[in-house]
């Protein structure tokens, strides 16, 4: 296990520990890394050097995000080439699992918003299918309005909001 | 810095670059390439990695900074351009930027973006180089846009300024443009994934964190 994802694991099991409140399950699914000490432009913890097929390898050279247009779960052509780079990538190194988090930013209320963001993670998860990604080792997840990112216009805040991140998992969640 | 309306105009006009770099000598740019590679149906010769400066290569770093996630920044003097993550990470990658002169600095956001753009040199760059061709198609390989074109837009107006590939891969880490950020071809397509139309863009003379201690004023960004 990379270190990158130890420090998840880590941070995880803490927060699994401590949080106690449906609310924070979200921030389970990801949990933010341990506070980050050194310096801007000091390699990142786990990218000191990426070895093909790690955690590291799929967030550097294929990318984890793909992004939506306004009240749209549609794949356009960029987000289907990530995907394919995502689906070759997995094809490639097939101990790993994924889970695809959808999120929402757009017109509507919160239910409308939890059942896009699901819409959008279960149409990455159908196209990577299509390019041969085993569905037993998928699963999808919308999460509506959560984790937003904040602080800039809201044009440049609500397309990124507007997304479908994949996260490599090394087994399932619990349910 | 000021970001006067002069600016936008001269960022207008300095536009993309037959970069000014020399070129190396023919066997030593051959050096820069490895093989090929295809994208989109166009076959492009791929760069040699192995020949090209670490620092200069995408990499996941550590970034300070209150940027959120999603937005790119330049730091023009140090030649690298940042895509922020989660975390206090970026992705870096290394970039060529305007020569003195032809730099441009501001927000704006990508508002447009192309495959194997064509490209057609403006009026003022084919009055100073009266050889270049009116249009250079797309996904030939003398376009020095290469496979992708990202185009920064300020309120809506074209700034004339873009991110893009380059013929030039040697000039990645230097000042060699006419006033556009240009990036190894391999990086170019990758950006252009992980940047949906409406991403944030802020250049920079340098980004805080990098400021010359004399020079922290000069840090904040430019509005």
């Amino acid at each position: 296990m990379s270190g990158y994802t130890r420090r998840l694991a880590a941070a995880a099991m803490l927060l699994a520990l401590t949080a106690c409140t449906t609310t924070d399950i979200a921030s389970v699914e990801e949990p933010p890394a341990a506070p980050l000490t050194g310096q801007t432009n000091d390699p990142a913890p786990g990218f000191e050097s990426v070895k093909a097929g790690s955690e590291e390898d799929f967030i550097l050279n294929v990318g984890r995000r793909i992004y939506f247009t306004q009240d749209s779960a549609k794949l356009d052509s960029v987000a289907m080439t990530t995907l394919d780079n995502q689906a070759a990538w997995l094809n490639r190194n097939p101990a790993w699992l994924i889970k695809l988090q959808g999120f929402a930013d757009d017109s509507g209320s919160v239910s409308k918003m939890k059942s896009l963001s699901q819409q959008r993670a279960d149409a990455a998860m159908v196209y990577l299918a299509s390019k041969g990604v085993d569905p037993k080792r998928m699963w999808a997840k919308g999460y509506g309005e959560d984790r937003e990112v904040r602080d800039c216009t809201e044009r440049s805040c609500k397309v990124q909001n507007r997304r479908v991140v994949a996260n490599l998992r090394t087994e399932p969640d619990a349910t | 810095m000021v970001w006067t309306r002069r600016d936008i105009l001269l960022g207008g006009l300095a536009l993309l670059g037959t970069g000014a770099v020399r070129k190396p000598a023919f066997a030593q740019a051959a050096s820069y390439f490895t093989g090929t590679a295809a994208d989109n149906g166009v076959t492009f010769r791929a760069t040699n990695f192995a020949k090209i400066d670490r620092q200069w290569q995408r990499q996941v770093v550590k970034y300070f900074s209150s940027e959120p996630i999603g937005t790119v920044v330049v730091d023009t003097r140090h030649h690298f351009l940042y895509l922020i993550m989660e975390n206090k990470t970026a992705i870096r990658y290394g970039v060529g930027v305007g020569r003195e002169g032809f730099k441009w600095f501001g927000r704006a956001t990508i508002d447009s973006k192309s495959l194997w753009p064509r490209w057609t040199p403006p009026p003022e760059m084919r009055k100073r180089h009266p050889e270049l061709p009116e249009f250079v198609a797309g996904g030939s390989p003398k376009n020095p846009l290469g496979p992708r074109a990202m185009y920064l837009h300020r309120d809506g107006v074209d700034t004339g300024y873009r991110f893009h590939g380059t013929l030039e891969p040697w000039s990645i880490g230097k000042d060699a443009s006419s006033g556009c950020i240009r990036m190894f071809n391999e990086d170019a397509i990758d950006l252009y994934q992980r940047c949906p139309i409406g991403t944030a863009v802020q250049v920079l003379p340098h980004i805080a964190d990098q400021a010359p201690a004399a020079e922290v004023s000069q840090a904040t960004p430019v509005e």
